[in-house]
């Protein structure tokens, strides 16, 4: 999954010179709570709902004048940009390391779209397969050549179809795989994988 | 009034299969031994036109297509020709007789029957453009939409151990059709959705109910959520009839769910429903089966509901005659009575978070339900 298949364009955006208070109710009105600003067809920075409040809150000790400032002067310069080719782990991974709540995508210097904490909310919605009539299996694979391989091989072989597969390393030479799988049958899917020398997590044996 | 036919053995889907109609044959010939078998109304089968109250015309030209043999390049993207719910020849008829006899029972309500048990359907799976899990045709819907149209207001409930999506989606917007699931949760067990905050939209807001269940939910914690759900959301939304999903696989038996159901809860479980459509709805009642896949129990849990629709008293012994054909023909034993022993599993040590879980869900549920469902 790339960058380009979450992110969201066409993107608002505003001059240096508009004021506080024109940027906030574009915000408000379109619901969204980043605006990057561009001048002269260049990325120059970026303002938020939340750089705006505080700009204007009665906390700030310049005062707040939100008819009166310009967005150029609160702004946040040197923005964090992505690249519609870019893998959205890549995205995920220096928003949350910046701790920041949007990339800018530009292709050629040029915005052409936006990717926000949201959309990459949905991406892993989407990653999971949870939209899918489906149930879940999770197995615990050692770390090494071939066993993702012998799980996928052994659901195949039982006609599964596998909406989604994730799968993460784990304490010591562990890999934990999660799957949604499209069948009522996970019980007899696991008792199978099992009898095969898996260790499957869920769903559980039963006792009796 | 009870609704059957042996076509409905038909919907099979070959051997190995858990939705096997063995189930139906091993319960009416328990019910034929036990001495309390009626003859029951024979249903005609569903017209084409009748599934397409609720189905997509692309989906039921695969549906035929595939029972006749036919290649269809596309079948899987429709939820056919799968592990869970392969194409066997005369699917689509097969299929039809089930909506038929669903059907049929609306039809009898609407014409002045109260209670009404079909002994099959609860196809509950099956979506407007797609079969799923084991379900071709949603009889379930079909039988709503035609109350619906002719002005009454359902109540759909399902205690199927999975989530009743297919109706769920198909009355998504709906205002005069309330469905209430309760479940295993969604996060575990297919179809995987079923979640509280799933409560209709549009006209349908706060009329979608979900009671998804922690997995090892046991008798009391379910009657606790359910005696609570139940008097509530009927007592707030006035149905004219309420409509039952009666899945038995939320025993503990079952091979394919993991929540510990014995048929103590169920004897209670059906006694209430009684008694909530008589306070509810006018006694008005359509009950289907739905799923269950644990032969012993399934079926010791429909003949419960039998006798319990009928107001009959329960037997204690299963007819030794019957066990023994039964025990040969499946070549393991049976529980032979009608209820479960005491102590049938051993003890679950998370019992308490269980249940506090299961509560917390329902308040949950009841919150974000509330200023809709009340208006």
């Amino acid at each position: 999954m790339l960058v380009k298949d979450v992110m969201k364009g066409p993107v608002l955006t505003v001059g240096p010179d508009v004021t506080l208070e024109e940027a906030y109710g574009l915000l408000l009105a379109r619901g969204i709570r980043h605006l990057p600003v561009v001048a002269e067809g260049r990325l120059v920075g970026i303002v938020t709902d939340r750089d705006i409040r505080l700009a204007t809150s009665h906390l700030n000790p310049k005062g707040p004048c939100p008819g009166c400032t310009q967005v150029g002067e609160v702004m946040t310069r040197e923005v964090v940009t992505a690249h519609p080719l870019d893998p959205v782990e890549e995205a995920a991974f220096v928003m949350r390391h910046r701790k920041i709540g949007c990339l800018p995508v530009l292709e050629d210097g040029e915005i052409v779209g936006i990717v926000t904490g949201i959309d990459l909310l949905d991406a892993l919605l989407r990653l999971t397969g949870v939209t899918e009539p489906s149930g879940r299996l999770e197995v615990r694979l050692p770390d090494r050549v071939g066993e993702l391989a012998r799980l996928t091989g052994f659901l195949a072989g039982r006609g599964v179809n596998i909406h989604s597969l994730l799968s993460y390393p784990e304490e010591g030479e562990y890999v934990r795989a999660v799957a949604r799988v499209n069948t009522l049958e996970t019980h007899l899917l696991a008792q199978g994988l099992r009898e095969a020398g898996f260790e499957v997590l869920w769903p559980p044996k039963k006792p009796w | 009034m009870v609704i059957y036919r042996d076509e409905y053995r038909l919907y099979n889907f070959g051997p190995g299969h858990p939705f096997t109609p063995a189930r139906l044959e091993m319960l009416t010939s328990l019910l034929q031994a036990l001495g309390v078998w009626r003859e029951p109304l024979a249903p005609p089968e569903a017209s084409r036109e009748e599934v397409l109250s609720v189905h997509s015309e692309r989906l039921v030209r695969r549906v035929e297509a595939a029972s006749c043999g036919e290649g269809v390049p596309d079948l899987e993207h429709y939820g056919l020709g799968t592990g869970d719910t392969p194409v066997f020849p005369g699917m689509d008829r097969a299929a039809r007789v089930l909506v038929g006899g669903t059907l049929e029972g609306a039809r009898r309500i609407l014409v002045g029957e109260r209670r009404v048990l079909q002994l099959g359907g609860g196809l509950h799976h099956a979506q407007y453009d797609r079969a799923s899990g084991f379900c071709v045709y949603n009889d379930l819907s079909v039988a709503i939409r035609h109350l619906v149209r002719a002005g009454l207001r359902v109540a759909y409930l399902d205690i199927d151990v999975h989530h009743g999506d297919g109706v769920q989606w198909i009355h998504y917007e709906e205002k005069e059709v309330l469905t209430l699931s309760l479940h295993e949760s969604g996060r575990y067990l297919f179809p995987g959705t079923g979640h509280v905050h799933e409560i209709g939209r549009g006209a349908g807001l706060g009329r979608k109910l979900n009671l998804p269940l922690e997995p090892f939910t046991e008798d009391g914690s379910y009657l606790e959520v359910f005696e609570a759900l139940l008097p509530w959301a009927l007592g707030a939304f006035r149905p004219d009839v309420l409509v039952v999903q009666a899945g038995a696989d939320a025993h503990f038996l079952d091979p394919l769910a993991d929540l510990l159901l014995t048929t103590r809860a169920y004897e209670r479980l059906f006694r209430l429903i009684l008694e909530y459509a008589e306070a509810y709805a006018g006694g008005r009642v359509l009950f289907t089966l739905g799923g269950g896949y644990s032969l012993d129990a399934t079926v010791r849990v429909w003949t419960l509901l039998y006798h319990v629709f009928h107001g009959l008293p329960l037997p204690e012994r299963l007819p030794e005659a019957w066990l023994r054909l039964w025990e040969a023909r499946l070549g393991k034993p049976l529980t032979p009575t009608l209820h479960d022993p005491e102590g049938a599993y051993p003890e679950i040590p998370r019992k308490p978070e269980i249940e506090g879980r299961n509560r917390l869900t329902l308040r949950r549920l009841t919150e974000l339900a509330e200023p809709y469902l009340l208006h």
